[in-house]
C-alpha cells in the first residue's frame, strides 16, 4: 500500500516537474505560435488580435495554472493549429504509437536476452571479436538509413507493405501491425544490440561469481548453470534497461515514423514544437512523463518477481 | 523450462503478426484508384491551422483550397482573371466604381445558393467594415459598397486598377461558422475530411456552376521526408508528387512516371538587412550582386533547373517583368573586389547568412553562395534556424545580417511583390528604404491608367537592381511527378494546384 502510494507521488510530481519545465522553456525560446499561425502575411494589428484571441498576453504564471486546472478537470485544451481539442488529436496516434512500441518491445525482448545468453560462448575465442564489431555495428548505424533500406527492400522490392500506405488500425489490425512490425524492427535493431551488451557483461560478471565455481565444481553442467541461476540473477539489470528503453521509445520514433509515414506521436511532437502549439507539447510531455515512470514502476514490479531479494519488507 | 515455452509463444505471436500483415495487405493500388476515378497526391507539410480560407494565409494552405474556393472573379491558369460567383464584371470611372453582377444558381458545397448576403458578408469581413481589423489591409481602399438585387457597386477611395485582382477573395455562406474546421465555399471540389499530419480528402462537387471536375475524389497524403516520397510513388501508394526536387525526379523510371516543370513563381534572393552595417553602403551590396553567379547556384544545387531573376519580379508576371535587370550584374569578382576595396573592405568581412532549415532548397542555395562569397574574401557563416523562430527573428523584428527565402504573391498584383519595400511597408523586413522608391509607389497605386501603372512598376523594380536591394537568385522550377496516365496538369502563375482539369487517360 505505501509502495503504490509512494509510486504515485512520484507520478504526480514528475508530471508536474515536467509540465512546469516546457512552459518554462517556451518562454525562453523565440518563436511566437500567433506569428507562426499567420506566417508572412502577418501585419502588426492581425499579430495583436490573435495574440489577444489565444491569452497569450497574459502573465506565465496564469497561463501555466489555467492550463494546470484545466487538466486536472481532463480538459487537454484546443490544439493551436488544428482547432481541435488535443485530445482528439492524440488519442489516434497515441494507439499507434503503443503498438508499434509493443510490438518492438516483443522484437527486443525474445531476440536479445536468448542472445545475449548464446553469445557468452563465443566469450574468449576469435569470433568474439566479430560479434563485438556486429553489435558495434547495430548501435552505429544511422536509424533514417536503415529506414529508408528496409522500407525500399520489404516495401518497393518485396512488396510486404506500402511505404506510405498506413492502413488503419481500426479497419485493418492486421495489415497495419505488419507495416508496424517493420517499423519496429528499425526502431529494435540498435536497441537490440545496446541490451546484448548490457546483458553479457552482467552474465559474465555472474559466472566469475563464487556460487557459479562452488555449483560447476559439484559436477553442474555448465550451460545448466548459466540457464537455470545465473540467467535469473542477470535479468533483474536487464529488466531495469528494457524499462528505460520502452521510456525512450516513444519519442525516438519520430524518424522511423516519418520514414515509414506512420500518424503516431514522435511526428506530433517535433511538429507540435515546431509550430509552437503549446497545448499539443504540453499535453504530450506529460503523457510522456507519465509512461516513463509508468515503464519504470513495472519494471521494478517484474525485477521484485524475479527477485524476491528485492521485495519490499521481504526477506530473501 | 518455463521460460523456453514463453520464449516459443512470444516467437510464434511474432510470427503469427508478420503472416497477418502480408495476408490482410489490402493497399489502394494505382489500378483500384483509376477504377474508382480518384487520385492520391502527395503534400509536403500538413495545411497550416484553420481552413477558413480569410484566416489561413500559408500558401501551401492556399494552393490546395484553391480548389475549394472562388471569388466574384478568378485565376486562369494564363495569368488572365475571369467572372466566377459574378457573370458579369464592369470596371467604371478609370478603376474608382466595380459593377458585378452576382451569377444565377452558384451552390454551396452545403446546398444553399448564393445569394447577395454572402457575397457582402465575405468581402465585408475581409475589408473590415464591421469596425474591425481588415484581414486583407488592402481593401481598405473600398469606400462604399452598394447592392442592389443581383448587382453589387463598389465605390474605391481613389481610383485602383489592381483592385480587381483582390476580387479573388473566397465567398463563403454568411450563417456558417465552422469554417476552421469543416469549410464550405463554391469551387469544384468540396472538403470532405481532414486527418491531421496524415490526409485531406476533397470530393467532386456534382452541383458545381462551371465545367466540372474530371476526378470523382482526391486524396491529399502529408508526407515530410523527401525518400518517402519516391517510395511512395514507386510503391503505387501516390499519384502525384509537386516541388520535387531534381535528384528524386531523375530516380524516376519513365515507365511509370512522367515529370512536368513549371515555376514555383516565387523570387528566391540573399536578402540583406540594409538597416545594418556593411549591408547600409550600396557599394557593398552591389559587390555582393558582383560575386554572386545566379547560374552557378542554379546548376551546382538544382541541376540546371531555375529561372534567374535580377528583381523582385518573376516571368509569370509577364506584363510587368522586365528580363533586361536580370544580367544587370554579370559574374565579375574582380569587380566586386574593387566596389568592396571602395567601400573600405579590401580584405573583405565576415557576415552571417541566416537560413530556415525545413526549406532544404534555402539551405543548399547558402552553402553554394557561401563558396562563391569566399572568392572575394567574404566569409560567410551560416546560421540554420527552425521556421518558427525564422519568422520571429527575421521576418518581424529583422534580428539578421542575411537571410535566403522565396517571396511569393497570393494575387495576380505586382503589388505584392512590390509593396513590402516601401519604406511605411509593415512588411518590409529588409530595412530598405529610398525615397525614390517610395515616391513611385505612391504614383504606382493611384495611376491612372494600367498602362501607367505597369510602367511604373517597371521602374521600381529598376530601383531594387541598381540599388542592389537585394542579391536576387532564381525563380525556382517546381518539378511535378505523375503517374503514366494521369494527365491535364496546367501550372498557374501563382502557387495554385489546380485539381479540377486532372484525369485518368485511360
Amino acid at each position: 500500500m505505501k509502495y503504490a502510494l509512494k509510486r504515485i507521488l512520484t507520478l504526480l510530481l514528475t508530471m508536474l516537474l515536467v509540465s512546469f519545465l516546457t512552459f518554462a522553456a517556451f518562454e525562453l525560446i523565440s518563436g511566437d505560435p500567433a506569428q507562426t499561425i499567420l506566417g508572412t502575411e502577418a501585419t502588426p494589428e492581425l499579430l495583436a488580435a490573435l495574440r489577444e484571441e489565444m491569452g497569450l498576453n497574459r502573465p506565465f504564471l496564469t497561463r501555466y495554472i489555467s492550463w494546470l486546472a484545466g487538466f486536472f478537470s481532463g480538459n487537454l485544451g484546443i490544439s493551436y493549429r488544428y482547432r481541435i481539442p488535443v485530445w482528439e488529436l492524440i488519442a489516434p496516434k497515441l494507439e499507434v504509437t503503443f503498438w508499434m512500441c509493443v510490438v518492438s518491445f516483443v522484437l527486443i525482448t525474445v531476440i536479445s536476452i536468448p542472445l545475449a545468453v548464446w553469445s557468452y560462448r563465443f566469450v574468449g575465442g576469435p569470433l568474439d571479436f566479430v560479434r563485438t564489431a556486429f553489435n558495434q555495428l547495430c548501435m552505429a548505424v544511422p536509424t533514417f538509413f536503415v529506414g529508408i533500406l528496409m522500407s525500399w527492400l520489404f516495401g518497393i522490392v518485396l512488396r510486404l507493405f506500402v511505404p506510405g500506405d498506413f492502413p488503419d488500425l481500426h479497419t485493418d489490425f492486421g495489415a497495419a501491425l505488419g507495416h508496424l512490425f517493420f517499423a519496429a524492427v528499425c526502431l529494435s535493431i540498435p536497441r537490440i544490440a545496446m541490451t546484448v551488451r548490457m546483458m553479457r557483461s552482467t552474465v559474465i560478471g555472474e559466472m566469475q561469481k563464487a556460487y557459479v565455481r562452488t555449483a560447476i565444481s559439484r559436477g553442474n553442467d555448465r550451460r545448466a548453470v548459466l540457464e537455470r541461476h545465473v540467467l535469473k540473477n542477470s535479468l533483474t539489470s536487464a529488466v531495469t534497461f528494457l524499462g528505460q528503453t520502452m521510456a525512450e521509445l516513444v519519442g525516438g520514433s519520430v524518424v522511423v515514423e516519418q520514414v515509414f509515414g506512420i500518424p503516431g506521436l514522435g511526428r506530433l511532437l517535433v511538429a507540435s514544437i515546431s509550430t509552437r502549439d503549446y497545448p499539443v507539447v504540453e499535453a504530450l510531455v506529460v503523457i510522456l512523463a507519465f509512461w516513463v515512470v509508468l515503464a519504470g514502476t513495472v519494471a521494478d514490479l517484474v525485477n521484485q518477481q524475479i527477485d524476491p531479494r528485492l521485495r519490499l519488507g521481504g526477506d530473501a | 523450462m518455463k521460460k523456453r515455452i514463453l520464449a516459443i509463444f512470444l516467437v510464434l505471436g511474432m510470427m503469427l503478426t508478420l503472416l497477418a500483415g502480408c495476408g490482410g495487405k489490402k493497399a489502394t493500388g494505382p489500378e483500384k484508384r483509376k477504377e474508382a476515378n480518384e487520385i492520391t497526391v502527395c503534400l509536403p507539410q500538413d495545411l497550416d491551422n484553420s481552413l477558413d480560407p480569410h484566416k489561413s494565409v500559408a500558401a501551401g494552405t492556399e494552393e490546395v483550397m484553391f480548389n475549394v474556393f472562388e471569388g466574384l472573379v478568378k485565376p486562369t491558369s494564363d495569368g488572365d482573371l475571369v467572372p466566377a460567383v459574378a457573370s458579369d464584371v464592369r470596371v467604371e470611372n478609370g478603376g474608382l466604381t466595380y459593377v458585378f453582377t452576382l451569377r444565377q444558381g452558384v451552390k454551396f458545397h452545403n446546398g444553399d445558393t448564393v445569394d447577395m448576403q454572402d457575397v457582402l458578408f465575405s468581402i465585408g469581413r475581409c475589408a473590415g467594415l464591421d469596425g474591425s481589423d481588415p484581414l486583407i489591409p488592402a481593401l481598405s481602399v473600398i469606400s462604399d459598397m452598394k447592392a442592389e438585387g443581383d448587382v453589387l457597386t463598389i465605390t474605391l477611395t481613389q481610383p485602383n486598377l489592381e483592385f480587381l485582382a483582390y476580387m479573388t477573395l473566397e465567398i463563403i455562406p454568411a450563417d456558417y461558422d465552422k469554417q476552421d474546421t469543416e469549410p464550405v465555399g463554391t469551387g469544384p471540389f468540396k472538403f470532405v475530411s481532414r486527418k491531421a499530419q496524415d490526409s485531406i480528402v476533397l470530393e467532386r462537387f456534382d452541383d458545381y456552376w462551371g465545367t466540372p471536375a474530371k476526378l470523382d475524389k482526391v486524396t491529399l497524403k502529408i508526407i515530410e521526408k523527401d525518400e518517402s516520397r519516391i517510395q511512395g510513388l514507386q510503391s503505387g501508394a501516390l499519384d502525384m508528387v509537386f516541388h520535387m526536387t531534381s535528384t528524386q525526379a531523375m530516380q524516376l523510371s519513365e515507365k511509370d512516371f512522367h515529370v512536368e516543370e513549371g515555376s514555383m513563381n516565387l523570387v528566391q534572393a540573399l536578402y540583406l538587412n540594409n538597416a545594418v552595417k556593411p549591408f547600409d553602403d550600396v557599394r557593398v551590396r552591389q559587390a555582393l550582386c558582383y560575386a554572386v553567379d545566379k547560374q552557378g547556384i542554379i546548376d551546382l544545387a538544382f541541376d540546371g533547373y531555375g529561372t534567374p531573376l535580377g528583381t523582385s519580379m518573376f516571368p509569370s508576371f509577364a506584363k510587368y517583368y522586365d528580363e533586361s535587370l536580370t544580367d544587370y550584374y554579370p559574374h565579375d569578382v574582380a569587380k566586386a573586389r574593387e566596389l568592396l576595396t571602395q567601400a573600405g573592405y579590401p580584405d573583405g568581412f565576415e557576415m552571417t547568412i541566416t537560413v530556415p532549415s525545413n526549406y532544404q532548397q534555402h539551405v543548399d542555395t547558402a552553402q553554394v553562395i557561401a563558396d562563391q562569397l569566399r572568392e572575394v574574401g567574404i566569409t560567410a557563416k551560416l546560421v540554420p534556424v527552425e521556421w518558427a523562430t525564422w519568422l520571429d527573428e527575421v521576418y518581424k523584428k529583422s534580428e539578421f545580417e542575411s537571410t535566403i527565402t522565396g517571396l511569393t504573391s497570393d494575387n495576380m498584383t505586382a503589388r505584392k511583390l512590390l509593396e513590402r519595400f516601401d519604406t511605411q511597408s509593415s512588411k518590409n523586413f529588409t530595412k530598405y528604404s529610398d525615397a525614390a522608391y517610395d515616391e513611385l509607389f505612391a504614383k504606382a497605386i493611384s495611376a491612372a491608367d494600367d498602362a501607367e501603372q505597369v510602367e511604373i512598376y517597371r521602374q521600381m523594380e529598376r530601383n531594387l537592381t541598381e540599388n542592389a536591394a537585394n542579391v536576387y537568385i532564381q525563380d525556382m522550377a517546381d518539378l511535378v511527378a505523375m503517374r503514366n496516365g494521369l494527365e491535364g496538369l496546367t501550372f498557374y502563375p501563382l502557387y495554385a494546384l489546380d485539381l479540377s482539369a486532372l484525369y485518368w487517360d485511360n
